[in-house]
């Protein structure tokens, strides 16, 4: 921790800018990083800063994850450095992002109203001055947007985006009590909003209040999805984000849990309007505030609020439009597109872990609850629901379960007649009995319709969930639901699918391997056999879309992938500073006996040390030229035992090792030797980019005792050889010995050549180098 | 307001803005970004599979296509996010059997199934299914191919990729005749597709596996050329094909896939074909797009069995409706910069080519001895001739072979490629040749081979 501040900012920027992708590891990193070096707090807010402000749009999530990941880690003092930033800092990256990511900042937003889950401090992660602006400038833009598509609703969205104080004029018609009630009786209420009421903030601090629960699950779907298989799960800096209690109240909600958690929340609220209040006495919507809270508060503990009313309520406040494009005529309709739209799209290829069947087996949303049945649509227009996030309609969910039959199941498999799987599973799935064909839009709503509209990735889920289990008979069983109403719909759908299969299959492939094609069997269209290179295949890697099956041999075989893209990535950075060259092509028997080594294409950095090789001594460590082969050679003894992905690597190590280029920094001694002596020549002088600096080629420094290692001999004591000739007299026991092993294998790969190029060079003389 | 000049300034396409394209179920995103400036056309997969050429798209990742002609295909349905200049088009198939892909995907089951046949085989000795691709120009062959192996790859297997069309590199400069095996995913980001000369080794690390060839210098563009010589280029690479199969187990099993020259109905190229069929013992010949060929190739094949004593079947499959045509400026643009990114490198990969002064003396460069009037072929033993030095060498890249110069000529010809060097300069007075060279290291006593095609184009030094 000698590091100066400016040290430590450098730094940070550069690990800053290795964070492209959503990585749970890298955030983890760079939060420990901030943390121990918080002594430099200032600088790294800096730097973090000025990272966000200027990174590409597609790169600017995850550094505000970083920020998250930081401030909510380290709050001290991190939260109070970026805290008089933040309005920029957010805004900024706000402005420059898709909708994708504006929501979830708007999701992060949110979570930083409250105190950071697990800490014992009430405290939000930011204090409600640096956030309701941010939030006052959101909702100012969500009203430009909804202004121009729908004009009629804007009053309303404005009044469940968010919480918003200082909006005096915004009354609200009904007292508190009176309004949940209302929302209840459907659409039509919501007209009643802008009319004169006393207490304009109250229902604002009750979406606040609510808030807490629908982000929880998307966060913590979110975020670990686009962490690398094997993130460790909890304690790392989102844990903020895991939701141990939150969960059961999504998968079972429990009334006593949410109000428990409500009220906790108005406390919250409630401290924090009070040091507003104190502050300034004589504002009068500051204790209008106050005052709606503690009446909430009371309201709440009274628990005369019906359950049911709560979670209306709660559903349009915390923008938990999902939405209920349906009808309320068909009530039962279309509860698996609504579950996926609730998962984050990325988690339909790239979690590598079933999806929690939570999320699979969701009952249908509110556009079943009959009592309440209010449209979003209507309230909001399709544009709104554009910008909400789909997974919000978990805690809407107790309402409902019961309301989830067979019928529209029983209606589906009628479809199942269709032989096409894909198609089936998306009538199946999407299409209900009265089809309230809503228009896709791709564009307007990303989050929703392309997962809806995309048959394989449900399939995958699927698949994944244990529902579709390949057409095995485990295809029955229920990933244990957590509610029993939808584990029946579970089991419905699943025995439809499984019905469904021999439909699928009945046309089947031509024979497979007759050897006779006949062109009328290959231009049939055989859908399932899209799943066979997709979906059967595992999730693909987030990086080059190499699928990996989820299984044990899967995941290692995806862990030994993800660690050489990781490497790769590395050596990447490092070879563009050295610089690189084509290699020459392999001759025959080179190739012929070339191996595809897929993801074991990288030397281990302690094996391919120097040092243990021919006692080249001095400038060899940097000596990296045609270290980078992709192919091990695999020669007769490697090849019996290539089994092990250990082995390859090996040999490939000692090959390297055997054709290495030899060359030493030209020697200040001028007593060294400048002919070799064994075969006269001059040693040749020549600048070598890799080593920066002037080197003589195909050389090695040999003790005058002639040991193996000269490593240590002083100059006076040792002499120059060429490396070739010294090797030919059987010089340096680890030379030969390496030598030994590229002779019994029968063709080393790419290097041998270069060695023998540079020998051939050296003896002819033929070539003179010009330099770059 | 109207300064002179701005108000002229035609209003921005439409397709450079960021735009969402939906596509359905074997719905195929076409596009031409070969007009773009070097920016290209950026796409990203928002939802559902996607795959070029059986390569799949990876969510969410933007993928840069530069010079690219090729389509975006999506089995099951897919949304991408397009940005960038291109002139594009989807194509639906509502009906999917009017997808070519279809009966592209079922011929690929159907050499899955073999596959799968040879790797359980007690014989060891049979290779999987060797599966050669042939048809007109412009029929989408070498997409097939490419997808093919791609699909063979995805699904966990080796295959080798043979191309004998010389006009087009595989993993190679024009003017050669390679194989290679694809035991990972293709880099689809290269113009062509994970074929280019970017995919191959270079000293330093490839975000893209690259893939390993073996190269055979034709130094023509087409078979007609030098038949005699192409023939020979032929049963060498398929002999050392042969020996890869014996020697890997994993490549015998998934088999191989022959990419050959442009055909017409000519004796000469149906005689190339059957050349190359009996070669490599193919037993899957697909003909794309010409009923006339396959009819031929049925005619000679369909009587035969391979080495392996199988039946050949001859197959003809719909070429793909859109298969762009690469006008000869497209194909001789991509043909220049493939050679120029096999010294320099690509936007991904800089590389740093060297450059040696050398002496007349010290090299030796041998060309085909120019072909005389009444000769078909040249005198036996007249297959290479030492090539006079002369200013009229600059600018063209020639082969460096993998043999002696003290060699027969026979076998400097038919040895495989270590590389390639450009001339950058003559000097005749001072008799020194300016080279550039991939690697640093001397060419030693490596022959030279100039060939006659492709023509140099640019000082590749500038």
């Amino acid at each position: 921790m000698t590091d100066n501040a400016a040290d430590v900012a450098e730094d940070y920027r550069q690990a800053l800018e290795d964070l492209t992708i959503n990585s749970r590891i890298e955030i983890a990193t760079l939060t420990n990083i901030a943390r121990e070096n918080a002594n430099h707090g200032l600088a790294i807010t800096e730097v973090l800063q000025n990272h966000i402000k200027k990174v590409p749009p597609g790169r600017t999530l995850p550094a505000l994850y970083v920020l998250d990941s930081v401030v909510k880690n380290v709050p001290t003092p991190y939260a109070l450095y970026f805290g008089p930033k933040l309005y920029s800092v957010f805004m900024g990256a706000y402005t420059k992002v898709d909708n994708m990511t504006r929501r979830k900042m708007e999701e992060m937003l949110r979570t930083w109203k409250e105190p950071v889950p697990g800490s014992i401090s009430s405290r939000p992660v930011f204090p409600p001055e640096h956030v309701q602006p941010i939030e006052n400038a959101l909702v100012a833009a969500h009203n430009a947007a909804l202004a121009a598509q729908q004009n009629s609703y804007q009053g309303t969205q404005q009044l469940l985006r968010s919480a918003r104080p200082s909006a005096p004029n915004r009354d609200t018609p009904t007292p508190p009590m009176a309004r949940a009630p209302s929302h209840q009786a459907g659409p039509h209420s919501q007209q009643a909003f802008p009319g004169p009421n006393g207490q304009p903030q109250y229902h604002n601090d009750l979406a606040m209040a609510q808030q807490p629960y629908p982000v929880r699950p998307l966060s913590a779907n979110m975020i670990p999805a686009r962490a690398p298989p094997q993130a460790p799960p909890p304690a790392g800096p989102f844990y903020g984000h895991q939701q141990p209690a939150g969960r059961d109240a999504y998968g079972a909600p429990q009334p006593g849990i949410s109000i428990d958690k409500l009220k906790d929340d108005i406390q919250h609220l409630i401290v924090a309007a009070k040091a507003e209040f104190a502050q300034d006495p004589l504002d009068i919507s500051k204790q209008t505030r106050l005052k709606a809270l503690l009446d909430l508060q009371t309201l709440i503990q009274r628990q005369d609020m019906p359950q049911d009313q709560l979670m209306v309520v709660k559903d349009k406040v915390a923008e938990l439009a999902v939405n209920t494009r349906a009808p309320s005529a068909a009530p039962l309709s279309m509860p698996m597109p609504y579950a996926y739209a609730a998962t984050p799209p990325v988690v339909v290829s790239q979690q590598p872990t079933p999806v929690p069947p939570v999320a699979v087996a969701r009952p249908p949303p509110p556009a079943a609850a009959p009592p309440s049945a209010v449209s979003f649509d209507g309230l909001f227009g399709q544009g709104a629901l554009a910008t909400l996030l789909g997974g919000l309609q978990k805690p809407a969910t107790p309402q409902t379960p019961v309301l989830h039959r067979p019928p529209p199941l029983a209606a589906a498999a009628a479809a199942a007649a269709s032989p096409a799987l894909a198609t089936l599973t998306s009538a199946a799935v999407r299409a209900t009995p009265p089809p309230p064909q809503r228009p896709v839009e791709p564009a307007a709503q990303p989050a929703v319709s392309s997962l809806s509209a995309n048959p394989s990735a449900l399939l995958a889920m699927l698949r994944q969930s244990g529902l579709l289990a390949a057409g095995a008979p485990a295809a029955g069983v229920a990933p244990a639901p957590p509610q029993p109403a939808s584990s029946a719909a579970v089991g419905n759908i699943s025995s439809l699918l499984s019905q469904a299969r021999p439909f699928a299959a009945a046309p089947a492939p031509s024979g497979h391997g007759s050897g006779q094609l006949q062109a009328a069997s290959l231009k049939q269209f055989r859908p399932q056999l899209i799943a066979q290179f997709h979906d059967d295949l595992g999730p693909p890697c987030t990086q080059c879309g190499r699928r990996f099956r989820a299984d044990e041999q899967g995941r290692r075989k995806k862990t030994a992938h993800m660690d050489w893209h990781f490497r790769v990535h590395q050596r990447i950075a490092e070879a563009e500073k050295r610089g690189q060259h084509r290699s020459w092509y392999v001759d025959e028997m080179d190739w012929i006996k070339s191996r595809e080594a897929i993801d074991v294409d990288y030397v281990a950095p302690d094996l391919g040390g120097s040092g243990n090789n021919s006692g080249d001594g001095d400038g060899d460590d940097g000596n990296q030229a045609g270290g980078d082969y992709y192919y091990a050679a695999g020669g007769s003894g490697g090849r019996a035992d290539s089994s092990s992905a250990r082995q390859p690597v090996g040999a490939k190590t000692n090959d390297k090792n055997s054709k290495k280029i030899h060359y030493i920094a030209v020697p200040d001694d001028p007593g060294v030797n400048t002919t070799c002596p064994i075969c006269q020549e001059r040693f040749e002088m020549k600048w070598l980019d890799e080593a920066q600096e002037w080197v003589w080629m195909d050389a090695v420094w040999v003790p005058a005792s002639s040991s193996a290692s000269s490593a240590g001999a002083r100059p006076e004591q040792r002499r120059v050889y060429h490396a070739t000739c010294h090797r030919e007299v059987g010089g340096g026991s680890a030379a030969q010995q390496a030598h030994h092993f590229a002779r019994a294998t029968p063709e080393p790969v790419l290097g041998k050549r270069k060695a023998e190029d540079e020998f051939n060079s050296l003896r002819g003389g033929k070539l003179k180098m010009e330099g770059y | 307001m109207s300064i002179p000049g701005l108000g002229q300034l035609l209003p921005q396409p439409t397709a450079s803005t960021t735009r969402i394209v939906a596509l359905k179920r074997l719905s195929e995103w076409r596009f031409d970004a070969s007009r773009s400036s070097s920016t290209g056309v950026k796409v990203r997969l928002i939802s559902g599979t996607a795959e070029r050429d059986g390569t799949e798209l990876a969510l969410n990742k933007t993928y840069t296509f530069v010079r690219t002609k090729s389509k975006i295909l999506t089995w099951s349905g897919c949304t991408l996010e397009i940005s960038g200049e291109s002139e594009d088009y989807v194509t639906d198939f509502p009906v999917a059997e009017d997808s070519p892909m279809v009966s592209y995907l079922n011929l690929h089951f159907e050499l899955q199934a073999q596959r799968k046949a040879a790797a359980n085989a007690t014989r060891r000795n049979r290779p999987g299914p060797r599966v050669m691709v042939c048809g007109p120009q412009n029929s989408g062959k070498t997409s097939l191919v490419r997808m093919l192996a791609a699909l063979s790859t995805k699904m966990g297997g080796q295959p080798l990729v043979a191309n004998l069309d010389p006009g087009e590199g595989l993993l190679s400069l024009p003017g050669t005749v390679s194989a290679a095996v694809f035991g990972n995913v293709m880099d689809i980001e290269e113009p062509a597709g994970g074929f280019g000369v970017g995919s191959t080794p270079s000293s330093g690390p490839s975000a893209v596996p690259v893939k390993l060839p073996i190269v055979y210098y034709f130094g023509r563009e087409k078979v007609q050329d030098d038949v005699a010589l192409w023939k020979d280029l032929t049963s060498k690479l398929a002999s050392s094909v042969r020996a890869k199969f014996g020697e890997d187990d994993e490549v015998r099993s998934a088999g191989l896939v022959l990419d050959t020259p442009v055909a017409t109905t000519n004796q000469s190229d149906i005689d190339s074909l059957v050349h190359a069929a009996r070669e490599f013992a193919v037993n899957i010949v697909v003909v794309l797009g010409s009923a006339r060929i396959e009819s031929t190739l049925q005619q000679i094949l369909g009587q035969e069995k391979t080495s392996f004593g199988e039946p050949i079947s001859v197959i003809m499959l719909d070429q793909s409706e859109g298969v762009a045509a690469r006008d000869n400026d497209f194909i001789k643009s991509i043909r220049e910069a493939s050679i120029k990114e096999y010294f320099f490198g690509d936007s991904k990969r800089t590389l740093s080519p060297s450059t040696q002064s050398v002496s007349f003396d010290d090299v030796a460069i041998f060309k085909t001895p120019d072909e005389e009037e009444g000769y078909e072929t040249p005198p036996v033993g007249q297959v290479l001739e030492p090539a006079e030095i002369t200013a009229g060498m600059s600018h063209w890249t020639l082969a460096v072979m993998d043999a002696s110069v003290n060699d027969p000529p026979e076998t400097i010809r038919q040895a495989p490629v270590i590389g390639f060097i450009a001339v950058a300069d003559v000097d005749e007075d001072r008799r020194r040749l300016k080279i550039l060279s991939p690697v640093t290291s001397r060419l030693g006593n490596k022959p030279l081979v100039w060939g006659r095609w492709p023509e140099p184009y640019i000082n590749l030094l500038g």
